[in-house]
């Protein structure tokens, strides 16, 4: 139970029931299922996968956004899985949610200056006209900004508000669900840069939810990956990226497509589509889309276990090792 | 009269490359809204040869998509079009709305960003690509169908007799994707034009659909127009780039002369900025300060001044005259819009 | 499909529950009511004794939840009031006996559902097409005069009340120009160009009031759906602007008006009341409205739940028609 503990989730389940046509049968999305997640002070956790792999939602149930199927969720070393209302103050003062689209999170109608003092109200505070202004420089705006409306502002900027007003009540823990995806290379290269200058000076740490591999590589000391609602491989940004250990992590690594022209790549086409999170695979979920799958892998769903006695840990039953990637291309090896 | 269009000023191509199937000289176009004259794209030159790519690029708002739209004859009303679009040499500005229609989804297709919306939701995908081929083609619904069906089987898609059945939303992202690819590519189109085909998919399934473009041009010799902000998806496919920016172009040149010796600040900018998933972090990313302008608002001098890290370099002209696309040394034909006379520097 | 049928039934069985509510309902209201339907139905000199002889016959001695009772019976077994030679009999499936028009309910149903089907169905084509077409107009020629002329009417329409607007039109069209009869209902079977021409004047002006909503309706979706991108698409590949209109931009429009016009059928069949009044034709609505006066509880009950069942029913058909309609229905 340390302190260095800004978040734990202790298998976290988040199951979405679906409502088709009346006369359907009802099924259940299994967004999140069964995942332990630990960001620790001064951490900068990467939370990548492919669409609908429950990033998302996943981050809502860390910020107490969206309440847990089945676990637990401990913020500063307390278990505030049914933690509500008021009580939950004191948990948002620790842990706070950027959101993707800049322009949908503000609200139109309410200046800066307003937007901005919600979050120290839910608290309960009257901030100063200098306290507002200090977060705006803390973004890189300024005081004249204050009175300005939401739709006066770029993406970029609209986006750092975003950033100022998560920062209004000065939490630990900074969950950002795909902060710059909205926006263009040069803005997003300003906001990562933003977040990686608030992490020095003001100590704080991240979870960034991101689907671009390129941007969390950029800003991330350790990356978990996702894969239809599980955590398939986790470990130090660095490791990871140079030794990916799940054949998953290592298909969309080699998939990204670099700025080099005429570089060749040993790319991993992956064939399919993610099945279904309404009816994953027994055993691994990876399993329909894997070049290594052997019959073992459709029994029982593999457990994050360590790669090579570190912190990196994987979930497969044949994890590539670092003397398989340099071998020759897998490129058109399919399941 | 092909040496006529050959000799066309605007559509520079390089010596010994095929003849360009499609060659935009001086695109200019504006929308009048109620808020005035908005200046979209203010004369832009690019060609495109059979079996090539060329792709665009720039910021979101630079005029990618207004001119596509404006090659496709496709812009709203509220648009006013100058300049020339030849395909094969025929020049399509000015052409009526039915001969328009007729080389529409014929000799040139459109594959857009976001295949969930650009389909259809309530005709099954075979009905859909079928009735592209019967609107170019006297055939009956069967044969429009079994073409259909041949067309998605081509793409990829599995199975595709039974799936021609299946509606939009009962595809994933990647499989709508292929499903608007079979329908841009069923009557054989010369040019292809794909403004972010890949851009709504994830990094796995874009891989999957590039590939896919590339095989269609390696065996269909079609040219293809990628529109992307993606630097990393135009290295890896394209053979000519063309960046722009607000409405105008920057720089031009292969894709080589882009990566290797980019000379217009704006093109180093968007290298810089770019994060690296192939490379260890850098300590800081290269950022171009502010944002980019809205249409119109810079009138004199270059467009890019307010955030160029250059302009002090040069001086009143940056903000006096508007720099022209001028030669730069490199493979052909490369050319860059700046009054910086060597290649910029890295700059953090 | 099995799936579709089990969902009918299941609404159905609803919809039973839903109508015995509704009934028990309308009982127990009228019980409430301070006035004595036995005193209407005794005459004009009533002594205590005949009164009291009305209500044993007419079975108001009861309870309120025995009449209930004995109501729910007589659906599966048919009634009997009174004795002997004086007995009226009802026959299942018998909702009810009106005493002041002598006559089972079901067959005063059965009497005047023709006239209302005539007006509600008749109507609604005309308005479904003048809507519609209005609509589909305005929004392609938005901007335009057409336009204007269009969302105009639709505002006459919503903003007009429809007694009024029907007096007006038997005063222009009956009396002054003398066009159309005023008013009277004649049977389809009789004589079809005599019906039509008893009923054009209401379906005009039915027609009209309803149109509008479905003109707004039209041209807001017209709009919206000619803005969607697979609209672009389809012009992309070379369809001609006519082509675009009709095969992808109304298919889209229609899901939203068949629900509207489903639900707004249903709800007309139970009786076009202010309609049925101005025109004196003899319908639901207007079987509905007198029996009320009289106190009748057999008809209003029954009519009621008539209409109510109309409603429902119309529900249940709409929201099957749009599974149908839109590929879209019972996918995540
Ligand atoms: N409120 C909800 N109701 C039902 N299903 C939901 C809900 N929210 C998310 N889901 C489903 O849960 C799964 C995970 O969604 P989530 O948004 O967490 O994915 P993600 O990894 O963030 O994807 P993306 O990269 O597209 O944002 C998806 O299948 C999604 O459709
Ligand atoms: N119908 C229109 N009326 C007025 N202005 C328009 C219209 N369509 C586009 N524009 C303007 O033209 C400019 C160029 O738009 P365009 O869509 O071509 O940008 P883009 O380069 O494709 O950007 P993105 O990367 O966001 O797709 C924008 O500033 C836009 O606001
Ligand atoms: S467990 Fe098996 S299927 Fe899953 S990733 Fe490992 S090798 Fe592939
Ligand atoms: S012309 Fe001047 S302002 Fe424009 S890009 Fe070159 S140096 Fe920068
Ligand atoms: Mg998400
Ligand atoms: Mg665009």
């Amino acid at each position: 139970m340390s302190t260095d503990e800004l978040l734990h989730l202790k298998d976290v389940k988040k199951y979405f029931g679906l409502r088709g046509a009346p006369w359907r049968k009802a099924g259940a999305v299994k967004a999140v299922d069964g995942v332990n997640f630990v960001v620790r002070r001064g951490e900068t956790v990467g939370l990548v996968g492919e669409s609908g792999s429950g990033k998302s939602t996943l981050a809502r149930v860390a910020t107490r956004l969206l309440d847990p199927t089945a676990g637990t969720v401990e913020i500063g070393g307390q278990d505030v899985t049914r933690v509500r209302g008021r009580k939950l103050r004191p948990v948002r003062r620790k842990i706070q949610m950027v959101f993707q689209d800049p322009q949908a999170s503000l609200n139109p109608r309410q200046s800066v200056g307003t937007i901005l003092t919600t979050p120290f109200r839910a608290q309960g505070i009257r901030p100063t006209r200098a306290q507002l202004v200090e977060l705006l420089r803390q973004v890189g705006l300024s005081e004249e900004h204050l009175e300005r409306y939401p739709h006066e502002f770029s993406g970029g900027q609209r986006q750092r508000i975003g950033i100022a007003r998560a920062l209004a009540v000065k939490p630990d823990l900074l969950v950002c669900d795909e902060p710059v995806s909205a926006l263009d290379v040069s803005v997003q290269a300003q906001v990562l840069n933003l977040l990686a200058d608030l992490r020095d000076d003001l100590g704080l740490s991240y979870v960034l939810v991101a689907h671009d591999l390129a941007v969390v590589r950029q800003v991330a000391n350790r990356l978990a990956v996702m894969y239809l609602g599980t955590i398939v491989e986790e470990g130090p940004a660095a490791e990871v990226y140079s030794a990916p250990a799940h054949p998953y992590t290592r298909a969309l690594l080699s998939a990204v497509p670099v700025p080099e022209p005429g570089a060749k790549r040993d790319r991993i086409v992956l064939t399919g589509d993610v099945p279904t999170p309404i009816d994953p695979p027994s055993g691994c979920p990876f399993r329909t889309r894997c070049y290594k799958a052997e019959d073992v892998c459709a029994t029982v769903r593999p457990v994050l276990e360590p790669v090579a006695g570190g912190e990196h840990r994987v979930a497969c039953y044949f994890p590539e090792s670092p003397a398989d990637l340099s071998s020759p291309p897998l490129s058109e090896r399919t399941p | 009269m092909p040496d006529q269009t050959a000799n066309n000023q605007g559509a520079t191509h390089y010596n010994g490359s095929p003849r360009p199937v499609l060659e935009v000289a001086d695109l200019h176009v504006t929308f009048k809204t109620e808020g005035g004259l908005v200046p979209a794209v203010s004369g832009i030159d690019f060609s495109v040869a059979p079996g090539k790519t060329l792709a665009i690029v720039g910021e979101s708002g630079s005029g990618k998509s207004v001119s596509s739209a404006a090659v496709m004859g496709l812009l709203p009303p509220n648009a006013e079009v100058t300049g020339e679009v030849l395909l094969d040499g025929r020049e399509l500005i000015g052409l009526s709305s039915e001969e328009l229609r007729r080389i529409r989804g014929n000799d040139i297709a459109l594959v857009f960003q976001d295949a969930l919306s650009a389909l259809n939701p309530y005709y099954s995908v075979g009905w859909q690509v079928a009735e592209a081929y019967r609107l170019h083609h006297d055939v009956s619904k069967k044969e429009a169908l079994k073409r259909a069906v041949r067309m998605l089987d081509l793409v990829g898609i599995p199975s595709a007799e039974q799936r021609a059945k299946a509606y939009p939303h009962e595809f994933s992202g990647g499989m709508r994707q292929r499903v608007v690819i079979a329908m841009a590519l069923v009557n054989d189109p010369k040019v292809l034009i794909a403004d972010e085909p890949t851009t709504a998919l994830d990094v796995t399934v874009q891989a999957q659909i590039m590939r896919l473009l590339e095989d269609v041009q390696a065996e269909f010799g079609t040219a293809l127009v990628l529109i992307s902000h993606d630097l990393g998806v135009v290295a890896e496919v394209a053979d000519d780039v063309l960046v722009m920016y607000a409405g105008r172009a920057a720089e031009r040149g292969s894709v080589k002369d882009l990566f290797h010796r980019a000379a217009h600040p704006y093109s180093l900018g968007l290298l810089g900025a770019m994060p690296r998933v192939d490379l260890p972090p850098r300590p800081r990313l290269a950022t171009i300060p502010g944002s980019p302008p809205s249409p119109g608002s810079i009138t004199t001098g270059c467009p890019f001044q307010p955030r160029c890290a250059y302009a002090h370099l040069v001086g009143e002209r940056c903000i006096t005259e508007r720099p022209e696309l001028t030669p730069r040394p490199g493979e052909g034909y490369h050319e860059a819009a700046c009054h910086l006379g060597r290649r910029p520097e890295v700059m953090l | 499909m099995p799936d579709l049928l089990w969902f009918v039934l299941r609404r159905l069985f609803a919809t039973v529950l839903v109508m015995l509510a509704l009934s028990l309902a309308v009982y127990l209201i009228f019980y409430a009511l301070p006035a004595d339907p036995a005193r209407l139905a005794c005459g004009k000199p009533c002594t205590p004794d005949r009164l009291e002889q009305a209500r044993h016959f007419m079975q108001l001695d009861q309870s309120v939840i025995q009449q209930y009772l004995a109501f729910l019976k007589g659906i599966f077994a048919g009634r009997t009031f009174g004795e002997g030679a004086a007995a009226v009999q009802c026959n299942a499936p018998c909702f009810g006996y009106s005493f002041p028009l002598a006559r089972p309910v079901t067959t005063l149903i059965v009497d005047r559902l023709p006239v209302t089907l005539s007006i509600a169905i008749g109507a609604a084509v005309l308005w479904l097409l003048l809507g519609v077409t209005l609509g589909v107009g305005a929004a392609l020629k938005r901007g335009k005069l057409f336009d204007r002329l269009a969302v105009g009417f639709a505002l006459i329409g919503i903003a007009t009340p429809s007694f009024l607007l029907g007096l007006l039109a038997i005063l222009v069209f009956g009396f002054w120009l003398n066009m159309v009869p005023v008013n009277g209902y004649v049977p389809l079977t009789e004589s079809p160009v005599d019906w039509a021409w008893h009923l054009i004047t209401p379906w005009l002006v039915l027609a009209t009031i309803q149109a509008a909503a479905y003109i707004r309706l039209t041209r807001a979706q017209m709009l919206e759906e000619m803005n969607l991108d697979h609209i672009t698409t389809a012009r992309a590949k070379g369809a001609g602007e006519r082509r675009v209109v009709a095969v992808h931009g109304l298919r889209g429009v229609l899901v939203p008006i068949v629900t509207i016009f489903g639900l707004d059928l249903g709800a007309l069949l139970g009786g076009a009341i202010l309609t049925e009044k101005v025109f004196s034709m003899q319908g639901l609505g207007e079987l509905l409205i007198s029996a009320v006066g009289q106190l009748d509880v057999a008809v209003v009950v029954g009519v009621t739940l008539f209409s109510a069942f109309l409603v429902i029913l119309a529900n249940l058909v709409v929201d099957v028609v749009h599974g149908v309609l839109d590929p879209r229905v019972g996918h995540a």
